[in-house]
């Protein structure tokens, strides 16, 4: 066996422990920030403190996409690892894993810019794409032999 | 001196004896997490109630240290003080806990401890750069690009790294590491 294999699968099961609880919390945020965007559809224009907490809510409901797409990334990049050092019987396998990771990594980043609603210029929109980025790479880098 | 991290029990049970007062601080620090998760996760004692049998455990274990027939078996020993004095707090606080439901409690709980303060042990004997990487992955939650960026390694061998310093964890737990920690640095 791959002498590597247990830490590998160790790190994948933290990732996902990591991911189910992120996957929840940003159900939990969202459901708050769409509560909050129907009291201000709700309501007359013009109330500072609304707005301000309006904006705190969106500001949260990226904040777990934007760590569930750097999780996307840690995935991709450790099933990149597997296919390219594990067995290779698994290599499809692994590969699979990745895409669907680096699709993960994706939405994720879309939803951090659309909860936040900000330009391409935004440090957390970046750094978003950045893991999206990783780990399209690393699906890559595995996809391409079957291509 | 040695440095008191790398004392095994024994070696640090003979220090305390001789009257070395780092060697009593590093015995309350390796074992202080031990004797407080007893108390709280095996037998659900409150902090107040905790603090005191910490206090009194390690009060025991000062006085009566020279008792100890066997060095190597301090842990055990500090177990099972701590046992009797959190089921001397029960008692004596009138706590409805049937022995039956605190027996059962406390064999699972205690397996977990055991596990925990083992793996405790066990990541205390890697080198400097594999306890860093571990906890920042396991226990700090940080992304391989976090690591790679804050410790200046390249992103594609975090995964790798952290991997291999698993692999030392484990054949350190297993008893059955073939060359010395410190002889192979991991970086």
């Amino acid at each position: 066996m791959w002498d590597e294999a247990p830490g590998v699968a160790a790190q994948a099961q933290a990732i996902k422990e990591r991911a189910a609880a992120l996957a929840q919390a940003d159900a939990r945020a969202w459901e708050e920030a769409l509560a909050a965007l129907r009291d201000a559809a709700d309501g007359a224009g013009g109330d500072a403190g609304r707005d301000f907490e309006l904006e705190q809510k969106l500001e949260r409901a990226a904040a777990a996409p934007l760590e569930i797409a750097a999780l996307g990334a840690d995935a991709a990049a450790l099933a990149a690892l597997a296919g390219e050092r594990g067995d290779g019987t698994y290599r499809a396998d692994a590969a699979a894993a990745a895409a669907l990771a680096a699709g993960g990594a994706r939405a994720a980043a879309h939803l951090v810019q659309v909860n936040l609603g900000v330009r391409a210029g935004d440090a957390r929109l970046a750094r978003a794409r950045a893991s999206e980025q990783a780990a399209d790479e690393a699906a890559a880098h595995l996809l391409e032999p079957a291509r | 001196m040695t440095t008191p991290s790398t004392l095994s029990d024994e070696e640090l049970v003979q220090r305390c004896r001789a009257g070395d007062p780092d060697a009593w601080g590093e015995l309350v620090e390796r074992y202080s997490r031990y004797v407080y998760a007893i108390c709280v996760k095996g037998f659900r004692l409150s902090e107040e109630d905790a603090e005191d049998v910490f206090q009194d455990v390690f009060a025991r274990v000062f006085t009566r240290l020279d008792t100890l027939r066997d060095a190597a078996a301090l842990r055990p020993w500090i177990a099972q003080l701590t046992r009797r004095r959190c089921l001397d707090a029960i008692s004596g606080g009138g706590k409805e806990q049937s022995t039956a439901e605190i027996a059962t409690a406390e064999a699972t709980d205690m397996e977990e401890i055991d596990e925990a303060f083992a793996v405790r042990e066990a990541v205390a004997t890697l080198s400097d750069a594999c306890r860093d990487i571990l906890d920042r992955f396991f226990a700090q939650d940080q992304s391989y690009r976090t690591i790679s960026e804050e410790l200046g390694l390249p992103s594609g061998t975090i995964a790798s790294r952290i991997a291999r310093c698993l692999r030392k964890l484990r054949d350190e737990l297993e008893g059955r590491n073939e060359a010395p920690e410190g002889s192979r640095r991991e970086r």
